[in-house]
């Protein structure tokens, strides 16, 4: 055969359904992958960017000691940006009073991530900074004004040296862990020699930090000796910050399951078409085979056709999935102030990939069938269809899917669950759904006419319609899993951080001045949260052993001075995971640690510790370990000690509120009402966390429209399937003299019988799967979701009705004649 | 005369039968033939009484199930599947009743494909001139969806043709279409059978039209009944 005939094939049949079909299917395919690719790409990055700035950095290198300066050459010999802080506590004076400020001297580079604001005046808006503060002067939080009754431009005190205050500080990147701590003032670190504050034995935090490719902070990375966890903390984006890194993993889960949704849907919807379309191509191949083809000619006629039109729809997808993308991220700007990194290329090869292993094994298996068409069929239709699926070409489906999966959940857990969600619901949908439209046709035998006509064209066509069931069920579930699932995972995450959530910290509040602190709130319409006795204290010896912190990382972990509580309760957020908590009425003297901090410290339930708090040495066992919400903005301690072991006067207290934007301007009334107390706002932590938050709903939201648009058009394709049957049926049926009336009454009520039944079976397999989701895989407390039952029959309804008579509109729309002559026997 | 011409197909002792189930069903059984380069051969019979399964065979689009095809001095039906289709493609064409055009080409294509098949050089221009011959010179663009079941058998006819075969089977070839449109394409067939001087094997219950050919075979219930040598 000429090579010209697979293209001229092409062109005439590309004016049949099939093709057509096929081409939007793998159109789909392609572009909605390379779509959700490229902006789950793009919008990882970008999240990745604006994590990076928790850091001030891509990665940093923390300790008690500064990192060695040939490490910092090193660092940039790779070509990494490089910035280094020195924090530590120290009391700032303005003339009349003293303040405890938690002081970070930076570099000139810093932040190499996210951005410093400053502002001219404590109740402006920051701005953007661009530089850090000059030698000489120091930026500080409104607070240190407020506190101290200073404005901009006077002298601040830090040890033996003096400076001028030259900005305020309204955000900086890197205040996720210090919000216990005390208002911040940023200042040259060429300038710390001058205070004479840091001395050797000082409790300092030196940080080295580090921005550049991921392949080279790699390298940096191998380069740094053994030990250095003995010595220094080396933090990433997830490490840096715990419930950053939580959401983003959430999120990163989500954004790739979207994506294996799509996957799945696309391979549906290409092995849909590339089946019926070689179910069309049988009769054409036995008249080749008659005229003399060889089968290898037919093979090459027909992968020839197939890899033209892939070609072809590939570019186009490309191209069309890049204008989506772009568009998407056109209208994104407005919320995304981060500057948005362009797309790469990986996505692009992933996405025609992708479409391509999709054509290969769900669209090339049934046209390889093509070629064992025997030529007898030109004497007897009814023979000799499709050629039998080998087992290679029968597995190469199942095996590409699995494969797919694994590579878009990126776990087997994941992809595992799934996989049985799908296939367990698919066997049950087939017989569920054949079961349903067994009782559909037996309630249509009661029914009026246009009911019975209805319901027998979906009885008639069974396997079309289980099929057509189980592909929109499928497709519905799948949106009702995501649209169920981001809300709980969302809301279980909004839960932890309610509207109202306190956002300012009270530290140092005497237990003399408790009430009258409370009633101060109480004038102010605040609800005073409960407050916490506060102390600080050391593990000094265990089961009998004393300590060297100099012994290594966890004992110096261990002996380390931290901050500890009491309470009869369980703190609110907390959950015991091995041991008891103590009596709440008779409290036996005990001790509760934070379970991962026992772990890292190697203390076990049963240990007898030995506490130095202030002057008193007490000896405790170990009853309890806790588990935390760190999430949550509450007050939590690592340790936790049984009442009764110290006294009231001994702590101060610990407590929060929350005070809404508009009444900011009355804390300075009670920080000079309370003196010694320190009030922190943690608005700025707030405020970021919730800003992510709406973002990663955002991409979520994004990545479910475009698996709904894929949903949609796999529907559309398996309406289209039945096309031809439809019109002859009914063209005949006009003939004999059917009103158009009842007619398209008729295929109302059969397609809004499927989507019903549809979404019945989409609401029972998303329950399912969404149970297993939830509860095996992240963790979250089982939910219920009666809502789906509602909402899986009604989407269905309206998509399957509306896109069912948008599709065969045609059928009751051409002449019965036409019909008949175009589509007859 | 006619026995001096070589044999271009013989059948010998040809059987078909099909197991359905526990059953064999005997289609066709002993089945002895010899058909000479040139001439016509009618086979007739009732319904059902195997002759379209035959064709199929001697035209090596199924396997017997005993028995052997020997087409142009060389086994036939024990090739591959793919060297029937080669010689399928060298020397021999067909007319169905169904017409079996491909919809998706035009008429003009659809003679072309065999002239393709075969290697012919000027596919385009050879097809065109026996489209020229059954009078659709007009029709050349036109799909098969386009024509009337009488137009779409005589643009089977000029593929059949196109290709020079030396072997044309046809099966019920006026079996779809009225009688005036029948005799019309009989005709047809047989005019241009007669200028081609190709050997014709023609499946048909219209007596009439076999009674057009050198000679008859009546098949019953799966077998020959006698050899009716030379029809008037
Ligand atoms: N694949 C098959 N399965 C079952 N029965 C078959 C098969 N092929 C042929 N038969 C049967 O074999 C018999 C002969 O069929 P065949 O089509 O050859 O008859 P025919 O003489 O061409 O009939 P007609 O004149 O109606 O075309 C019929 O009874 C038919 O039902
Ligand atoms: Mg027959």
């Amino acid at each position: 055969m000429t090579e010209g005939l697979p293209r001229q094939m092409l062109r005439r049949q590309w004016r049949g359904v099939e093709l057509r079909l096929l081409a939007a299917a793998l159109l789909l395919a392609i572009t909605t992958v390379t779509g959700i690719s490229l902006f789950v790409d793009r919008l990882e990055r970008a999240l990745v960017l604006e994590a990076s700035a928790f850091l001030a950095a891509d990665r940093r290198l923390e300790g008690r000691e500064a990192p060695p300066a040939a490490w910092e050459a090193d660092a940039q010999a790779q070509g990494l940006a490089t910035a280094r802080t020195l924090s530590f506590s120290s009391m700032a004076f303005s003339d009349l009073e003293a303040l405890l400020v938690s002081v970070q001297a930076v570099s000139p580079t810093y932040p190499l991530r996210g951005i410093l604001k400053t502002a001219k005046d404590p109740y402006a808006p920051g701005t953007p900074e661009t530089q850090t503060p000059a030698p000489g002067t120091v930026w500080v939080e409104p607070r240190v004004l407020l506190t101290l009754g200073l404005e901009l431009g006077a002298t601040l005190d830090l040890g033996a040296a003096s400076f001028r205050i030259d900005r305020v500080l309204t955000a900086t990147p890197d205040q996720g862990g210090a919000f216990l701590l005390a208002p911040r003032v940023l200042m040259a670190l060429e300038d710390v020699p001058a205070t004479q504050v840091v001395r050797p034995g000082a409790r300092v935090s030196h940080a080295l930090l580090l921005a550049g490719p991921e392949p080279a902070l790699e390298r940096f990375r191998e380069a740094l000796p053994e030990d250095l966890e003995a010595r220094f903390d080396f933090e990433d984006v997830r490490s840096g910050n715990r419930s950053l890194g939580r959401a983003l993993e959430r999120a990163e889960r989500f954004l790739r399951l979207g994506g294996l949704m799509a996957v799945i849907l696309a391979c549906l919807a290409v092995g849909l078409a590339a089946t019926r379309f070689a179910h069309q191509q049988a009769d054409t191949v036995a008249v080749l085979k008659t005229l003399g083809s060889p089968s290898g000619r037919i093979r090459r006629l027909y992968l020839g056709q197939l890899f033209q039109l892939a070609g072809l729809v590939t570019l186009v997808a490309l191209a069309l999935a890049y204008a989506v993308q772009a568009g998407l991220f056109q209208l994104l700007s407005a919320y995304v102030p981060v500057t948005l990194p362009p797309p790469g290329w990986a996505p692009l090869v992933l996405g025609a990939g992708t479409g391509w292993v999709c054509l290969l094994a769900f669209a090339l298996p049934p046209i390889l069938r093509l070629e064992a068409v025997s030529p007898v069929r030109v004497l007897r239709r009814d023979l000799a269809g499709l050629g039998p699926q080998g087992p290679v070409l029968r597995f190469a489906g199942v095996g590409t899917l699995l494969a797919l999966l694994f590579w878009y959940a990126g776990s087997f857990e994941l992809a595992g669950w799934v996989l049985l969600g799908l296939g367990g619901t698919g066997t049950l949908f087939a017989v569920l759904a054949l079961a349903l439209l067994r009782s559909g046709r037996v309630l249509g035998m009661q029914a009026g006419k246009a009911w019975r006509l209805g319901l027998a064209a979906l009885s008639r066509r069974q396997g079309a319609s289980v099929v057509q069931m189980l592909v929109f069920g499928a497709a519905l579930m799948l949106l009702l899993t995501l649209t169920a699932l981001r809300g709980s995972l969302l809301d279980s995450w909004r839960a932890q951080l309610p509207e109202g959530s306190p956002n300012y910290f009270v530290l140092n509040l005497d237990s003399a001045d408790r009430t009258a602190f409370s009633d101060a709130l109480e004038d102010l319409a605040v609800a005073p949260q409960p407050a916490f006795p506060m102390t600080r204290g050391r593990i000094t010896a265990v089961n009998g052993n004393a300590l060297d912190p100099r012994a290594g990382r966890a004992a110096a972990r261990l002996t380390e001075e931290r901050n500890l509580s009491w309470s009869g309760a369980l703190p609110e957020g907390n959950e015991v995971v091995a041991g008891r908590w103590w009596d709440e009425t008779a409290p036996a003297p005990g001790l509760s640690l934070e379970a991962d901090f026992a772990e890292s410290v190697g203390l076990a339930l049963g240990d007898e510790l030995v506490l130095e708090v202030g002057d008193q040495r007490f000896e405790v066992p170990l009853v309890a370990l806790r588990r935390v919400a760190w999430d949550s903005l509450r007050p939590n301690f690592f340790i936790v000690l049984s009442p009764g072991l110290l006294a009231e006067r001994d702590a101060t207290y610990l407590t929060s509120f929350f005070l809404d934007a508009a009444q900011a301007s009355r804390l300075p009334e009670l920080l000079r009402a309370f003196p010694s107390v320190s009030i922190i706002a943690i608005d700025g932590l707030l405020n970021q966390l919730q800003q992510i938050i709406a973002r990663v709903s955002l991409a979520v939201e994004v990545v479910l429209v475009l698996v709904l648009l894929a949903g949609a058009l796999v529907l559309l394709a398996s309406i289209q399937s039945s096309m031809d049957e439809r019109l002859a049926e009914y063209g005949l049926l006009r003939a004999l003299g059917g009103t158009r009336r009842r007619l398209l009454g008729a295929l109302t009520i059969e397609f809004a019988t499927l989507g019903v039944f549809a979404g019945l079976l989409a609401a029972l397999g998303a329950s399912v799967i969404i149970w297993a989701l939830e509860t095996q895989l992240f963790g979250l407390p089982q939910q219920s979701h009666g809502a789906l039952w509602l909402w899986g029959p009604a989407l269905g309804l309206a998509t399957i009705l509306s896109l069912g008579l948008g599709a065969t509109r045609k059928v009751v729309q051409v002449a019965p004649l036409r019909v008949l002559r175009e589509h007859g026997a | 005369m006619e026995e001096d011409l070589p044999i271009i197909l013989s059948a010998k002792g040809l059987g078909k039968r099909l197991s359905l189930g526990d059953n064999t069903l005997t289609i066709l059984s002993g089945i002895d033939l010899e058909i000479k380069a040139g001439e016509s051969l009618a086979l007739v019979g009732a319904s059902g009484s195997g002759k379209t399964t035959l064709l199929g065979l001697l035209a090596g689009l199924d396997t017997p199930s005993e028995g052997e095809v020997t087409f142009e001095g060389q086994p036939f039906s024990g090739e591959s599947e793919d060297t029937r289709a080669r010689r399928r493609a060298e020397s021999i064409a067909f007319v169905f009743q169904n017409f079996q055009l491909l919809g998706a080409l035009t008429a003009l294509e659809n003679v072309m494909i065999p002239l393709e098949l075969a290697g012919r050089g000027d596919a385009k221009g050879l097809a065109q001139s026996y489209l020229e011959r059954v009078g659709l010179a007009d029709r050349a663009g036109h799909t098969p969806r386009q024509l009337s079941g009488g137009e779409q058998q005589r643009v089977a006819l000029a593929r059949a043709f196109a290709a020079q075969p030396r072997l044309l089977f046809a099966d019920e070839p006026t079996g779809n279409l009225d009688q005036a449109t029948g005799r019309r394409i009989a005709d047809l067939l047989f005019t241009l059978n007669a200028e081609a001087g190709t050997t014709l094997v023609l499946v048909t219950h219209d007596l009439g039209l076999a009674a057009r050919c050198d000679r008859a075979l009546t098949l019953e219930g799966g077998r020959l009944r006698v050899t009716e040598a030379d029809a008037s």
